[in-house]
């Protein structure tokens, strides 16, 4: 006995969710009505309607929270960001950037972030090295990838898999700094051999617009052979050299900071285009969270309505019937 | 390199430029009085977990944290 009302009372809350039509479901929910029924039946598919409203509304409030906990950080890291740009532009005014030299040993460095809900800054910057693994590849060719953050581990992981030579992961944990991110360079320097590092990342440019970049920094020995076969490098020979220290240990030198000065940048510039990033998303999912409540507000005011309007009618005809 | 005899010291010892400068920037930072000291010397905090990868599979990730000389 107890099993069949229970699942009485189960088909008569099925009812109007399955049902399309709301005030279908409002009239089949009172045919059974003849059973005793617990009070606010009648009212159950404005019940689901409501828990769906606060669900919504309670979204709607952490997306907002969101938005704003990523807007306050990215105005503190966009201030650093655009400070470190005078980091790398001297050396590409130096060296110069080249990102078409043909060498054997690619090692594309792909940086990602480590938290998700950013809109698509890390599949961009997979893409754009998938794109340059394919563009380098070739016979008696190497490419490797140094890979980090969380997200393009996740999205590399599945077809570069035996491509892969580093991750590295939970950058952010604490406030970006170039001594983390030299460190974090100097373990790439030592642990993995290039003739040309191919660094990924989104470049800061406004709130709403990145652009997928590719820095590339030469081993000394291929800025040797750059600088011998002319163009921008050649005119490093015109540089007096300073001390007892040859040319290619000069060379070596400046690559080394080099990479880590482009690594700084790199890194900064992809974390406030996250914070922009999700900035932007929450902000679009929080206007969506409250068309999403406009639209629901109206059902269940036409629901409601609509149950006032039967129950008034069934009234009146109830009394007319009793007159007549 | 070009001749082992005139290669500076600390890449005779096995660093690279960037470590070199690291060390050298701390000790410069140490030089700061007090207040900015402490500060300076927080504000270059090193927390990642590296782990590198050989034929496709991940050895076991190592921490490095808060070992600026690292």
């Amino acid at each position: 006995m107890a099993m069949a009302a229970l699942r009485r009372e189960g088909r008569r809350f099925a009812t109007p969710l399955i049902s399309p039509n709301p005030t279908n479901a409002l009239r089949s929910s009172l045919i059974p009505s003849q059973e005793p029924v617990s009070s606010g039946v009648r009212c159950i598919s404005t019940q689901v309607v409501r828990n769906r409203m606060k669900s919504v509304k309670n979204i709607q409030k952490i997306t907002k929270a969101m938005k704003m906990v990523a807007a306050s950080k990215l105005r503190a890291i966009q201030t650093k960001t655009e400070n470190s740009r005078g980091l790398w532009q001297p050396f590409t005014a130096l060296l110069g950037d080249t990102p078409s030299v043909d060498v054997k040993k690619n090692v594309i460095v792909t940086i990602s972030s480590d938290k998700g809900l950013c809109g698509g800054i890390n599949s961009t910057s997979v893409k754009i090295s998938r794109a340059i693994h394919k563009l380098n590849s070739g016979p008696e060719k190497e490419n490797k990838y140094v890979v980090l953050g969380e997200k393009a581990k996740a999205q590399l992981l599945r077809d570069s898999k035996k491509d892969i030579e580093l991750i590295m992961t939970e950058l952010q944990k604490n406030p970006l700094n170039y001594t983390q991110v030299s460190v974090i360079a100097d373990d790439i320097l030592k642990n993995v051999e290039f003739d040309a590092l191919r660094i990924v990342y989104n470049k800061f440019q406004s709130v709403v617009a990145f652009l997928p970049t590719m820095s590339t920094v030469l081993s000394p020995e291929v800025v040797e052979r750059e600088a011998e076969a002319g163009g921008k490098l050649g005119e490093l020979d015109s540089y007096e050299v300073e001390g007892a220290e040859t040319k290619a240990e000069v060379l070596q030198n400046l690559a080394e900071f080099q990479f880590s000065c482009v690594m700084f940048n790199a890194v900064l510039e992809n974390a406030c285009s996250e914070q922009g990033a999700r900035m932007s998303a929450m902000d679009s999912s929080s206007r969506n969270a409250g068309d999403m409540l406009d639209r629901l507000t109206l059902t269940y005011n036409r629901t409601r309505q609509a149950s006032i309007t039967t129950e008034l009618i069934e009234i009146i005809s109830g009394a007319s019937a009793l007159e007549g | 390199m070009a001749s082992n005899a005139a290669a500076p010291f600390w890449r005779a010892a096995g660093m690279t430029y960037i470590t070199y400068s690291n060390l050298c920037a701390n000790l410069v930072r140490n030089c700061l009085k007090e207040p900015y000291k402490t500060e300076a010397l927080n504000r270059e905090k090193v927390h990642y977990s590296i782990s590198k990868w050989v034929d496709g599979k991940p050895q076991k990730p190592t921490i490095r944290s808060d070992t600026p000389e690292d």
